[in-house]
């Protein structure tokens, strides 16, 4: 068993310990470490950029792009015909059974069959 | 102008040479920053590595508002610290993924942290007062670490952490409490 003083003089003399500490040195070569890393970072951009500026590589993905740009209008255009025959068949649904066309949630309890 | 300066003007336009002296000038101060705070060489070398090449990077952000010293202190606490958030993240993650039976329940065991400054008689203590400082929060751990390591004075310490000296003393004297605490109940474990 180990008094309050001794634990106490223990206290002190580990936080002094490091009163006389030095400062840790580096790796000699962490600027040639340095460097390594910055230039595969640069060669991957550079690789990603060279690759992109090919001319067929470019003349593709501008076509691409179009193909996809023209998709997406004719396909645009497709679902407005698509909206407009599907309340054609609402409403030709609704006449058949006699009932309101614009029915909602809230019509329900005023619907009349006549 | 002074040879610091004209360093730093040189990076600004992109000079490789400028950039090595830099490095080469301040890469033991980084270093032993990083190093202190998270107590791991391997870590703290790829840290140091990062902390140069956001120096390459920003150098035009710096305005000589502040020493060019104080700059690079807080680029290395702000990359250390974030570092152990994200060390942290990662634990808790694994924790919850060994909950739901995805990981390994083993215990990682943190090896003792010596530092490499310290003398050899003081190797055990400093080892014992390290795992303490591990468990300060962060905002001591960096201003016990930059004034005991580095040997900052509390207005340096001020300026890297941009905060008052007040301050700096609050954090200091917190830290030390929480040190003696530590030390104290490992003590009395230890000894018993």
């Amino acid at each position: 068993m180990i008094s309050k003083e001794q634990i106490q003089q223990e206290i002190e003399k580990t936080l002094d310990s490091l009163n006389s500490v030095k400062r840790a040195q580096a790796n000699p070569f962490l600027f040639t470490r340095i460097k390594a890393r910055m230039n595969k970072k640069a060669d991957g951009w550079e690789g990603v950029f060279s690759f992109i500026s090919k001319p067929a590589i470019a003349v593709a993905i501008l076509l691409l792009v179009m193909a996809v740009n023209g998709w997406a209008l004719w396909d645009g255009s497709g679902e407005t015909a698509t909206a407009d025959s599907s309340n054609a068949s609402v409403s030709e649904l609704a006449s058949e059974y006699n009932t309101v066309a614009s029915v909602n949630n809230y019509d329900y309890e005023n619907m009349t069959n006549e | 102008m002074s040879n610091e300066t004209e360093l730093i003007e040189r990076l600004k336009q992109g000079d490789e040479s400028a950039f090595k002296v830099i490095v080469e000038q301040w890469q033991d101060m980084v270093y032993n920053t990083i190093l202190g705070i998270v107590q791991n060489e391997t870590e703290a070398e790829d840290l140091a590595q990062d902390v140069f090449i956001k120096v390459f990077e920003k150098i035009s952000t710096f305005k000589g508002d502040s020493k060019f010293s104080t700059w690079l202190y807080r680029i290395a606490t702000t990359t250390a610290l974030d570092h152990l958030r994200s060390k942290k993240r990662k634990k808790r993650f694994g924790f919850l993924q060994s909950l739901g039976g995805g990981g390994s329940e083993e215990k990682e065991q943190v090896p003792d942290f010596h530092h490499p400054g310290i003398s050899l008689d003081n190797k055990e203590r400093s080892a014992v007062l390290f795992k303490a400082i591990d468990a300060l929060p962060e905002n001591q751990k960096a201003a016990y670490t930059l004034h005991k390591l580095e040997g900052l004075s509390y207005r340096d310490v001020s300026e890297v952490l941009n905060t008052t000296v007040s301050a700096v003393e609050s954090l200091m004297s917190r830290a030390n409490q929480n040190l003696r605490k530590q030390l104290e109940d490992y003590y009395n474990k230890h000894y018993r």
